[in-house]
């Protein structure tokens, strides 16, 4: 059951790790949270670039265009979250929640419905509308006449009642080698930045206060470190 | 309202057991937490679970999410019209969503799971 109080999370802002160092870090975070050893928390960076599949990823998906991929310094990571195909890069803040889920929500469609509900308010203090799509997870945002393009991605894997990956939002990321892949497995689907869409470079730093905010209004959370700055 | 003749665990997986063999599911609860399941990743048959520990993987709304064994026991049988249609999960939790047929090492351990009664009020209370 929810409580009705604040629950004090942990927030971890890292500027940058590997795909690999943030998943032994989620790791170790997900086997002290189901200990009761640690608190609930969310980790904040960036990475390098990396292409991470899903379990229902499909070579096509990929494949095709690997070659050119790999020669831009980008590396390939299989995964264990939920969703398909996506790239990661500098520029793009990602958020790892480690939470006790049923602390927060019956279980995993309402989970991602609130960190799609997270993204959006964020986005809306920059003026922009992030919209869900009706058949298709993450942020989207309508460009023109009325295409919509992906702007934050979700795939989470729930073990335990632990959660562990999460989201990843397009701020400044150079969109480029998402052209050479299907993104998420979505025939044409088209990706954009807060940067693309703003014409303008945006304070990351910012941006990644306010999804830390916005993130502890819609789960009751309280960070302390927030607190203490 | 629950199925009457199944046995509930605190996972969200249901039991129905006849003579020493059991077929397992999840929950309509369950089923409804997940949303819309695209994928099931069953056990193999053969192999040997102990209670509580993982028999398989279901993928749903960009998320994945363990199931578990409720009872101790050996897999003898899958659904494997469920890496068709994992629809069924959805659909027909009770029905022709079931997920596996165990052979039961330890009936005993099937008193320590819920009734539909007691699985009823376990979700209120969890509400």
């Amino acid at each position: 059951m929810p409580p009705n109080f604040s629950i004090n999370g942990k927030l971890l802002s890292i500027p940058i790790l590997s795909f690999a160092e943030s998943l032994e870090l989620q790791q170790t975070l997900v086997r002290q949270r189901a200990g009761e050893q640690q608190r609930d928390t969310l980790i904040l960076t960036e990475h390098e670039p990396v292409l991470t599949l899903g379990r229902t990823t499909k070579p096509e998906h990929w494949e095709p265009h690997w070659q050119k991929l790999q020669a831009k310094g980008i590396s390939l990571h299989q995964t264990n979250r939920g969703g398909s195909v996506t790239y990661h890069g500098p520029g793009q803040i990602i958020g790892y929640p480690i939470l006790r889920l049923r602390n927060f929500c019956p279980g995993p469609k309402i989970y991602v419905q609130k960190l799609e509900e997270v993204l959006i308010r964020t986005l809306e203090e920059w003026g922009i509308v992030g919209c869900r799509h009706e058949s298709f997870r993450g942020v989207w945002v309508k460009h023109g006449a009325g295409q919509l393009e992906k702007i934050a991605s979700i795939g989470v894997r729930i073990s335990k009642g632990i959660t562990m990956h999460g989201f990843a939002l397009n701020v400044n990321l150079d969109l480029q080698p998402f052209s050479l892949l299907t993104p998420c497995g979505i025939e044409n689907c088209k990706v954009t930045s807060m940067k693309k869409i703003l014409n303008k470079q945006v304070d990351s730093g910012l941006v990644r206060k306010r999804l830390a905010t916005n993130f502890a209004e819609i789960f009751n959370l309280e960070w302390n470190e927030l607190k203490s700055e | 309202m629950e199925p009457q003749d199944l046995r509930y665990h605190k996972e969200h997986e249901w039991i129905r057991v006849e003579g020493n063999k059991a077929t397992l599911g999840i929950s309509n609860f369950a089923q409804d937490a997940l949303g819309d399941v695209v994928f099931i990743d069953l056990p193999e048959v053969g192999v040997s679970l102990a209670a509580d520990a993982e028999l398989g993987e279901v993928e749903s709304t960009k998320a994945t999410s363990t199931i578990y064994s409720p009872v101790t026991g050996a897999v003898v049988q899958v659904n494997q019209e469920l890496e068709e249609h994992p629809e069924f999960l959805n659909q027909d939790p009770y029905g022709r969503g079931w997920i596996a047929v165990l052979e039961l090492s330890n009936p005993v351990e099937i008193d320590g799971l819920m009734t539909a009664e007691q699985y009823e009020a376990f979700l209120t209370s969890e509400e």
